[in-house]
């Protein structure tokens, strides 16, 4: 990091950012940036959950990963409101958004097989791990709107990785369940790098210098390999060899982060938006507080 | 004690699992609970794909919280029904996957536009309000205890449902038309709902003289017109020539009985119209592809059996 830069950290941190109207042109599209990674990531990842509801193993694992979408879902909506200080509409960002705008990275969009619940579990656990060290680098974040949400958010963190860590322990200890939890992660794994990689290089480098996150996305990921491989491979599970070391050959073709998503994205946006287009809709209504009265 | 006793001290709330009831009782009240429970699961099917199409974000978690309520009411009363000791939670919902379950008329139609969700979510949600509160009354103590819970949630879903029927019926012209068809299609299903009229009724008798029922098919339809069909009108809905509905020109109503087709409900009711079968081939695919899960659970259970690990978060 160069001196200048440091010291515009610095001063950030110290001096943090202003309210939505108070951004510099810069400092805008950074913390838009950064907030449009958070909420389509919670977003289509919930929407992936929600196919579980009614198809779950048992009627408690069904009320539990409704429960984690429904989580997921709130979370984007927080995240959205504050897309929404800067004009935007829920119409706009959800409804009438081109898909190839969306920033999700692929690991949420990803279809599954019927019946596949180790891959909600394994995908729910690598999201979450990555989920809560974000979440911790914007625990001390510059942008007083982000600070007074995180904590909410964090709180239920906790949960989502317990839920995925008992169920991974559980299935790992049967044969066929180890099975179908290593096909997972040999798909999922590579998806999942997808979380850290950037939407723009320099946006992502300007979010760190003004302190918007406080960890980078290289440092974030080194910690979720912490996390993450030594689990895995505890349960008897392999994970890709030498993918700590070198992380870019793993990476799967598309993305996501930098708009280039899979063919399903598009096919699951469509469904999303079915309604709203067939009744001609112009808005989404809102029918619950806004965030800020809620709090 | 025996089926008299139970006919003389038949009350609300009057009997639990420490009384030793006859096995007719049990049986009755089971055939009962399980179809309610069903009937939770069965709804889900045809409100799941509404999570995703749903027109705003709220709307969505709303209705996803929503299909989860109805899932938790099927596990209640799932308890509620394994407590008379006939089955087990497992028997009653292999015999639901396998087609033997049977549930509510209006959850063997499919439902492909969001216009149709207040159908379920304000009319047969609504019906279901009506016909459970009398429940809260009924003789076995558990079912009407699950009642106390599962009325509370429902009256947010139809509170729910009819704020989503007002957005329609105050929305476009083409939202308007749209809303006017769905109701035209469900009205005749709905009316069903609270089944043949007293006298096609089989199993009213017995279950009103051991006090699992506390008011009538006919009462319960003409309770619901009293109060929906004013409400369908408020919303700018017309009511459908067929089935013919007597007002009664003291704000009461009455469904002309023979307008309604009992041929198609009965088929129903044996689970073999092709509704009946599009729904539970889904329930009987989707469970078959868990299948391997409950498997693994019960190694895993077995395994851990006494070694006192049953980590709690993954229920």
């Amino acid at each position: 990091m160069a001196a200048e830069e440091a010291e515009s950290t610095e001063q950030a941190e110290r001096t943090g950012l202003g309210m939505p109207d108070d951004l510099s042109d810069d400092e805008r599209e950074a913390v838009e940036t950064l907030l449009y990674r958070l909420a389509d990531d919670e977003l289509v990842i919930a929407e992936r959950y929600t196919e579980w509801q009614v198809r779950a193993p048992t009627l408690e694992s069904d009320l539990a990963l409704a429960n984690i979408a429904q989580d997921e879902f709130g979370h984007a909506r927080l995240w959205y409101d504050l897309l929404e200080d800067f004009g935007a509409t829920e119409a706009d960002l959800i409804f009438e958004r081109d898909p190839a705008d969306f920033r999700h990275a692929t690991l949420a969009e990803l279809p599954f097989e019927d019946g596949d619940w180790a891959d909600a579990i394994v995908r729910s656990y690598l999201y979450d791990e990555a989920e809560a060290l974000r979440l911790e680098a914007l625990d001390g974040t510059a942008y007083p709107r982000i600070a007074d949400r995180v904590g909410k958010v964090l709180g239920e963190e906790d949960y989502h990785r317990e839920h995925a860590q008992n169920w991974l322990e559980r299935l790992a200890a049967d044969e066929q369940g180890l099975a179908r939890l290593q096909d997972a992660v040999d798909r999922l794994l590579p998806a999942a790098l997808a979380l850290w990689e950037p939407v723009d290089e320099d946006v992502e480098a300007r979010i760190d210098d003004l302190g918007i996150r406080t960890d980078s996305l290289d440092s974030m990921r080194e910690q979720w390999f912490d996390r993450v491989l030594p689990f895995l491979r505890a349960l008897g599970l392999d994970t890709p060899e030498g993918v700590r070391e070198d992380p870019e050959s793993f990476l799967p073709d598309h993305r996501g982060r930098d708009g280039d998503h899979t063919d399903d994205w598009p096919d699951l946006h469509d469904e999303m938006t079915r309604t709203y287009r067939e009744l001609g809709r112009t808005e989404a209504h809102e029918i619950m507080p806004d965030p800020d009265e809620a709090e | 004690m025996d089926i008299e006793a139970v006919k003389q001290r038949a009350g609300p709330r009057e009997f639990s699992p420490k009384d030793d009831l006859p096995e007719e009782y049990r049986k009755a009240a089971t055939r009962m609970i399980q179809f309610h429970a069903n009937s939770e699961i069965m709804g889900a099917y045809l409100e799941r794909p509404f999570i995703r199409q749903a027109p705003s974000l709220d709307r969505k978690l709303a209705f996803s919280a929503k299909v989860q309520d109805e899932i938790g009411h099927g596990q209640l009363l799932y308890r509620a029904a394994e407590s008379l000791g006939i089955k087990s939670r497992e028997q009653m919902l292999d015999e639901l996957a396998e087609g033997e379950g049977k549930f509510l008329n209006c959850f063997h139609y499919p439902m492909e536009s969001w216009a149709e969700v207040p159908m379920i979510a304000f009319f047969v949600d609504g019906a279901a309000m009506r016909r459970q509160a009398t429940l809260k009354r009924t003789s076995w103590e558990p079912y009407a205890h699950a009642m106390d819970k599962v009325c509370f949630e429902e009256g947010f879903h139809v509170k729910h449902g009819e704020d989503i029927m007002r957005e329609l019926a105050t929305g476009s012209k083409r939202e308007q038309e749209m809303l006017q068809d769905a109701f035209d299609e469900w009205w005749p299903r709905i009316i069903q709902f609270f089944g043949p009229t007293d006298d096609k009724s089989t199993h009213h008798d017995f279950s009103a003289d051991v006090g699992l029922k506390t008011m009538t098919n006919d009462e319960l339809r003409n309770a619901f017109l009293n109060a929906y069909v004013p409400k369908a009108e408020k919303y700018g809905l017309e009511i459908p020539d067929e089935p013919r509905i007597r007002d009664n020109g003291d704000g009461t109503y009455e469904v002309v009985e023979e307008d309604l087709d009992w041929e198609e409900f009965f088929t129903i009711a044996k689970n073999d119209s092709p509704g009946s079968h599009e729904q539970i081939g889904k329930r009987e695919r989707t469970q078959e592809a868990v299948e391997w899960v409950r498997e693994s659970l019960d190694d895993w259970e077995r395994a851990s059996a006494g070694a006192n690990a049953t980590p709690e978060a993954a229920d």
